[in-house]
């Protein structure tokens, strides 16, 4: 562990083998690639935090970033004005993409959980990317709260292929590392996107499962 | 959209700011509250231009302006935009314009008149900033333009204030008659945070009074205007003070100062460290004008002050400024002090760093460590993008030298990278202006891009310029029919922007070149990538002006469209990987650096697209790979010795040469025949080339290739005949898992190679290290056994799973010439035989390398005067020049057009011939030369002299000799194998490509197969009747793992586009023998090059060939959806692509092809560049512990 991430380690520590309870002023970042539906998961988040009677901030870099390119977004819960979440503050991360989860590796807090789809998406003219295991390792040299979540597969079976962002909200639903809870995140899901909602609740069932294996793995 | 695919209207998210009422909380991004800021405000008249960030506000509009009942529009350009939100004004309506921060410059010129006229009512100009150029080409500082222009401007920090400085901005307009910017940044216009609303004002247009006083700001009028101004800006002052624009929270006498985005940031950051109640925060959502009073009031206090602001130090100097009007004692930190940067961004980390520099608080963030990062994803042109095909077609057809200007927006994707399509980027439409000033200073023809909104936004004042002056350019609109990139709005090209019928829609973009003068224009369809080529070059031939237009719409925009029902998806294409990066057979493995040049391999793509087109199976070999018998690829290995990679080439060499000593020296090299290289100076020399790495590799202690061997398949083949065809056909069934027998009559493996071909041209240490070679991979050699007398087919198929027959045409042909005279003797006969036969003079009969060969062992065997006759003239000679011209020097006398007539008993009468058709050039062919050939009148001439001068002279020639060699060409042995002889009884009849016979088993290789032919052509054969017998045995699938060399095309070679060639040095030639030294001894006459000669030599090589390992597909064409594996497999993610095919029509080993079945709906309808699902995604779900 780095000394930055030891100092930051001492501010924001939390238990690495437990999930809950949820900070009230907790940082979420969510990556993936152009055209995932980064942005309007975070926009999600953020409704689902205020109609819970809470609050949230959610930023987000685009513009030419979805053209295919590494796009977040993030939601700052808690009171304040700006949705930074800036290196080492992620207390969850989402991650649509694995690349893109081992990108993000600096912004985790220690101890961060990470969701993280399994299915990576290829970089154009790139030779495709080391193994898995290498992948992932800057996301495991800071966190080893991580669950992967096969959210392709998922959104196939519940029969909404591009609603791999809902599978992986739903996942995260479950978690309750969030100050928003799941039936605040399925409410806004199913006033938004009813038609998908199926894909949401099945990752809540893919997150359930990721989440007993982990407790029951120790 | 559900599984049926019938499309749900989805419940807006934008529905809450047309709530009348306040009160309520929304999550709003700050674009989104300066919408409905605008909506409180009671706004009349809305439009904009899109540029991120503020394409939220205009696209807000978009939405709901018809729920509003206002107009709303996408203006052409933020000109325009502006001066219809001041002409609301004007005429009574509230009315916002939204932009980004460059297009306030684009709108500079009303923005600065305005001030002087003052509006009606309030008009407020959305300029959003973008500090770091997240998605500009620069991070410009609009607030300079507040103070220069007289405009008040606002810069909120949260999405709250934007709303409350929004509807703000109106009153303050209305009420001091300034038009007002609001400039939020990017982190404020992206950011969504909880917003209270308010309610809502009702609307009013009063309509447009005639005051010409006020309004005609002609220059009497213009300076009574100035003085006004300075008026507003006192009331816009007063109004400013009145509201509460400069907040204040905590208490001391240390204070930051901020302003927009940073002034959020700053207060997290001081109630981060808990310094929120000990450090002053003074915050202004105004930049412009400040409430200079209020201000001076509350830094009275202060001692120190910390001025956080992004970009330039605005508020900082005007602070300063106050401080010595007003005399303050105030220290005054911040960019000029060099607290903070000047450039980019405030991320928390860079004001926290300012903080801790200034009063010690907080922690200095520490450096970025640097760590090993992934591979960046840049955005890329969509795989979708049907102009990824317009800028690769451009670049082929243009080439690689030509200069392309291009565009802002999409296109700007295709600069750089692979497409290359982008040597300078500037601004909206200013693709077409660059390439006309560089054509115009220059003289050269230059390319210009715009994008369908970009050429309406400024590139038609720019198309009329360059039509005006006849610029000497291409300027090419790539219309895809929306403006993609900042979330597709509609363009005046957009089949539904227009209320006017689809064929009247306003932008039809070639009838509107046409008018601006152009007068050659062009549309084509971009994925026809053979005629958007053909276009390029058409447009490229002209002088002037020419107008390419590549129209088709965007594929990403079509599927996003509301209620409409997606296309049917064409079917997604698929690379067999059987055939990628073959060459059309066999992959070498290795990119050997040759074709690796992309404007070279662009214009051998053009090549092959325009000339070749897409359906010819024929591969674009260079034409010495075409002509070669072995298929090798002369490029490749050039490549691999000039650039000193001696052991590459030689893998290249002996992975398809099985007899490579001995070929590098008596190939008869139609490699050379066909060499581009010969029509600016002589061909390369390729014999010389492979011989020299052969001897290179003979002088390794190791060998530096090792032939790859397929385990053993369990199989035991037999192969008769031990020549070169032979030999040839054992080595490749052995490679391929055979065990194999194989037979000859002689004792050592060899024939003709052996018997036939004297050693000054072929030395038996080389021919050795073939055989050694061969035979050293475990084949079972069998001497002196021959067929037909202790060998028989019949015990051989018993023995064999099947039997290569390769006994080659070991008869020489009889001259049969009439009357009594010398002996004569067949060629082969005279070569094979050990005890040399004595003869002062010697004739021999007959054009090839036998017919040399036998006229130089004649010189070493003695020979005072050795002719050759032959009915063939210069190239038409069987033989290759070099042995031509190496027999001449050791005094052999060659007579063409000469045929032997009749025996005398001094010698042999020749008598001169022509051929039928006189000066035509035609390939050898002996029959037909003979057939046409007829005696000339025959007056008598005499030994000795000139033979050739009395030939041609008196047409006639009694030449003294005492042999005769015939050396006319040889005959199969008709004894062997007569079930199998074809009709004539001249060869056994066998499929070319597979030396099959009428047997099942029984397979024919060589001269017995196909006549009499070149050492080179029987190896071929060789390595066919390998793979036939491979093919019956054990299938198609197994055998074709290893592909034998095609049957040499008959094609005439592709045309080699123009490239200019590397070197300019002659051709490199070996040493020689001095003549009288080589006729004393069988040593080898032909030296080899040095090792800087053979890289010169290599150098030559005109590359004129594609690589089939090109990989041109992803490095030249760059589409997202073609991967590439860590094996360098290349494959295709059906669900990126949209079946377009551009790819297939240049893949140069046709490779490429669709999916039989069409893709699901629901994969290909995938809309975003890199999204969508992959092919192989599992069902389980891992947890790592």
């Amino acid at each position: 562990m780095s000394e930055t991430v030891k100092r930051a380690a001492s501010t924001r520590h939390r238990a690495a083998d437990s999930v809950g309870p949820a900070r009230r002023d907790a940082r979420l970042l969510i990556v993936g690639v152009g055209g995932q539906g980064v942005i309007s998961l975070a926009r999600l988040v953020g409704r689902a935090a205020l109609e819970a009677g809470g609050e949230g901030r959610v930023g987000q870099l685009h513009g030419m970033s979805q053209r295919g390119g590494s796009v977040e977004a993030t939601v700052v819960f808690g009171a304040g004005r700006t949705g930074f979440v800036s290196r080492g503050e992620a207390d969850v991360l989402l991650a649509l993409e694995p690349l893109e989860a081992a990108r993000a590796a600096p912004r985790l807090a220690p101890g961060c959980l990470a969701w993280i789809e399994r299915n990576p998406i290829a970089v154009p003219g790139v030779p495709a990317g080391p193994a898995e295991a290498e992948l992932l390792a800057p996301v495991r040299a800071v966190t080893d709260r991580i669950c992967r979540i096969d959210a392709r597969a998922g959104a196939r079976a519940a029969g909404a292929e591009r609603s791999v962002n809902l599978v992986m909200l739903g996942a995260l639903a479950v978690c309750g590392a969030l100050p928003v809870g799941e039936d605040a995140l399925r409410g806004v899901v199913a006033a938004a996107r009813p038609a998908a909602l199926a894909a949401f609740d099945e990752g809540r069932r893919l997150g359930a499962a990721a989440l007993a294996a982990r407790r029951g793995g120790g | 959209m559900g599984q049926n695919g019938r499309v749900q209207p989805r419940p807006s998210p934008l529905d809450p700011l047309l709530n009348p009422e306040g009160g309520g909380i929304e999550l709003l991004l700050g674009n989104e509250a300066v919408l409905r800021g605008a909506i409180e405000a009671g706004i009349g008249f809305a439009c904009g231009y899109p540029g991120t960030p503020s394409t939220e506000v205009s696209d807000g509009f978009a939405a709901l302006a018809p729920h509003l009942g206002i107009p709303f529009e996408y203006s052409v350009n933020e000109k325009v935009a502006l001066e219809m939100a001041f002409a609301a004004s004007l005429a009574g309506a509230r009315s916002i314009v939204a932009m980004k921060h460059l297009g306030l410059m684009a709108a500079g010129d009303p923005l600065s008149t305005i001030p002087y006229i003052g509006t009606v009512a309030g008009l407020v100009i959305v300029s959003a900033g973008d500090p770091s150029c997240l998605t500009s080409p620069n991070e410009q500082d609009q607030r300079h333009l507040a103070d220069a222009l007289h405009l008040p401007m606002l810069d909120p920090p949260t999405p709250q204030a934007a709303l409350e400085a929004t509807r703000f901005a109106f009153e303050l307009s209305e009420g001091c008659g300034l038009p007002v910017v609001l400039r939020p940044t990017t982190r404020v216009c992206h950011t969504a945070a909880p917003v209270r609303l308010g309610a809502v004002s009702p609307r009013e247009v009063r309509g447009f009074q005639r005051a010409p006083q006020r309004f005609l700001p002609v220059p009497a009028n213009a300076r009574r205007m100035r003085s006004e101004i300075e008026e507003r800006l006192a009331l816009a002052r007063e109004l400013i003070a009145a509201g509460d624009w400069l907040t204040e929270s905590g208490e001391g006498r240390t204070a930051v100062f901020s302003s927009g985005a940073p002034s959020a940031t700053c207060a997290d950051l001081l109630r981060a460290a808990g310094a929120e109640k000990d450090i002053v925060h003074l915050s202004s959502s105004v930049v412009f004008p400040l409430p200079a009073e209020e201000l001076v009031e509350r830094l009275t206090s202060l001692e120190r002050v910390l001025v956080v602001e992004e970009l330039s130090p605005y508020l900082e100097d005007h602070l300063r400024a106050l401080c010595q009007l007003h005399r303050l004692p105030l220290e005054v930190l911040g960019k000029r002090t060099g607290h903070l940067p000047t450039a980019f961004e405030y991320e928390p980390g860079v004001i926290a760093a300012g903080l801790h520099a200034a009063f010690g608080i907080g922690s200095r963030p520490a450096p970025d460590e640097l760590a090993a990062t992934p591979p960046v994803r840049p955005p890329v042109l969509c795989a979708a993008c049907p102009h990824r095909s317009s800028f690769f077609a451009a670049r082929a057809a243009l080439g690689a030298e030509k200069h392309f200007f291009n565009d802002i927006g999409c296109y700007t994707l295709g600069c750089g990278g692979p497409l290359d399509a982008g040597d300078a980027l500037l601004c909206m439409g200013a693709g077409f202006s660059l390439a006309a000033g560089v054509a115009r200073t220059t003289g050269e023809r230059t390319v210009g891009f715009l994008g369908d909104s970009t050429f309406f936004h400024s590139g038609m004042p720019a198309l009329l310029n360059a039509a005006k002056e006849e610029v000497d350019m291409v300027a090419v609109v790539l219309d895809n029919e929306i403006t993609a990139m900042t979330g597709f709005q509609e363009s005046p090209t957009t089949a539904a922007a227009s209320p006017r019928e689809p064929d009247d829609a306003p932008g039809d973009i070639a009838t509107i070149a046409r008018a601006l003068g152009a007068r050659r224009v062009e549309t084509v369809d971009p994925h026809d990538l053979p005629g958007t080529i053909a276009a390029f070059r058409r447009a490229e031939e002209h002088s002037g002006l020419s107008v390419v237009i590549a129209k088709r719409p965007c594929p990403v925009a079509e599927q996003r469209a509301e209620g409409r029902a997606p296309a049917p998806p064409l079917p997604a294409f698929t690379i067999d990987p059987a055939l990628c990066g073959t060459c059309g057979r066999s992959s070498c493995g290795k990119r050997c650096g040759q074709g690796v040049d992309p404007g070279y391999e662009r214009a051998l793509i053009r090549a092959r697209v325009l000339e070749d087109g897409a359906e010819s199976a024929q591969p674009p070999v260079a034409p010495c790979t075409q002509r070669c018998p072995l298929y090798l690829c002369v490029q490749g290995y050039a490549a691999h010795i000039a650039a000193g990679n001696y052991a590459d080439a030689l893998e290249l060499i002996m992975s398809e040469l099985p007899l490579p000593d001995s070929v590098c020296r008596v190939c008869h090299t139609p490699c050379e025949a066909a060499c581009v290289r010969s029509e600016l100076d002589e061909p390369v020399a390729v014999n010389d080339l492979k011989r020299f790495v052969l001897d290179w590799a003979a002088e390794q202690d190791e060998p530096p290739y090792r032939p790859r061997r397929a385990p053993a398949n369990g199989l035991r083949a037999g192969v008769v005949g031990a020549g070169p065809a032979g030999l040839a056909a054992a080595h490749e069934l052995i490679l391929r898992g055979y065990t194999v027998d194989l037979y000859d009559a002689a004792e050592r493996p060899g024939g003709l190679l052996r018997s036939g071909i004297p050693a000054y041209r072929l030395p038996r240490e080389a021919l050795e290290r073939d055989v050694e070679r061969i035979l050293a991979l475990g084949i079972q050699f069998h001497p002196g056994r021959t067929l037909g007398a202790d060998l028989d087919l019949e015990t051989l198929l018993e023995d064999h799973a099947a039997v290569v027959v390769a006994l080659g045409a070991p008869r020489s042909l009889e001259l049969g010439l009439p009357g009594e005279g010398p002996e004569t003797v067949g060629a082969l006969a005279y070569l094979r035989d050990a005890s040399p036969r004595r003869a002062r003079a010697v004739l021999v009969v007959g054009g090839g390398s036998s017919a040399i060969d036998s006229a130089r062992v004649a010189r070493r065997r003695g020979a005072e005067r050795v002719w050759v006759a032959c009915l063939e003239e210069g190239s038409e000679l069987p033989a290759s020049a070099r042995e031509v011209a190496e027999a001449e020097r050791e005094g052999v006398e060659i007579l063409t057009r000469a045929r032997a007539e009749r025996r005398v008993a001094t010698g042999v009468e020749l008598i001169g011939v022509r051929p039928r058709v006189s000066g035509a050039r035609k390939p050898a062919d002996f029959e037909s030369l003979a057939r046409g050939a007829r005696a000339l009148p025959a007056p008598q001439a005499h030994f000795p002299g000139d033979a050739a001068r009395c030939l041609r002279e008196e047409g006639a020639v009694s030449l003294e000799v005492d042999l005769v060699v015939t050396a006319l060409g040889q005959a199969v042995d008709p004894d062997v194998l007569p079930d199998l002889l074809d009709p004539a009884g001249e060869a056994v009849s066998a499929a070319p490509e597979s030396g099959a016979t009428a047997h099942p088993r029984v397979f024919a290789a060589g001269d017995l197969a196909a006549g009499p032919r070149t050492v080179t052509d029987v190896i071929a054969s060789g390595l066919r009747a390998a793979w036939g017998l491979d093919r019956s045995l054990r299938g198609a699938e197994r055998a074709d793992e290893r592909r034998p060399p095609p049957l040499v095309s008959t094609e005439p070679p592709l045309g080699r586009p123009g490239i200019p060639r590397r070197d300019d040095g002659a051709r490199r030639r070996p040493v020689e023998l001095d003549p009288q030294a080589a006729i004393g001894s069988f040593d080898e006459v032909v030296g080899r090059l040095d090792e800087r000669e053979a890289r010169a030599e290599a150098e030559r090589c005109m590359v004129c060939g594609l690589c089939g390992n090109c990989r041109s597909c992803v490095d030249l064409f760059g589409c997202p959806a073609i991967l590439s594996g860590t094996d360098g497999a290349l494959r295709i993610d059906a669900a990126l692509c949209v079946g377009c095919g551009v790819c297939a029509d240049f893949c140069p080993n046709g490779a490429i092809a669709p999916i039989a079945e069409p893709a699901q709906a629901s994969a290909s309808a995938s809309a975003g560049a890199g999204a969508g699902a992959g092919a192989n995604a599992g069902t389980d779900t891992e947890v790592s512990a």
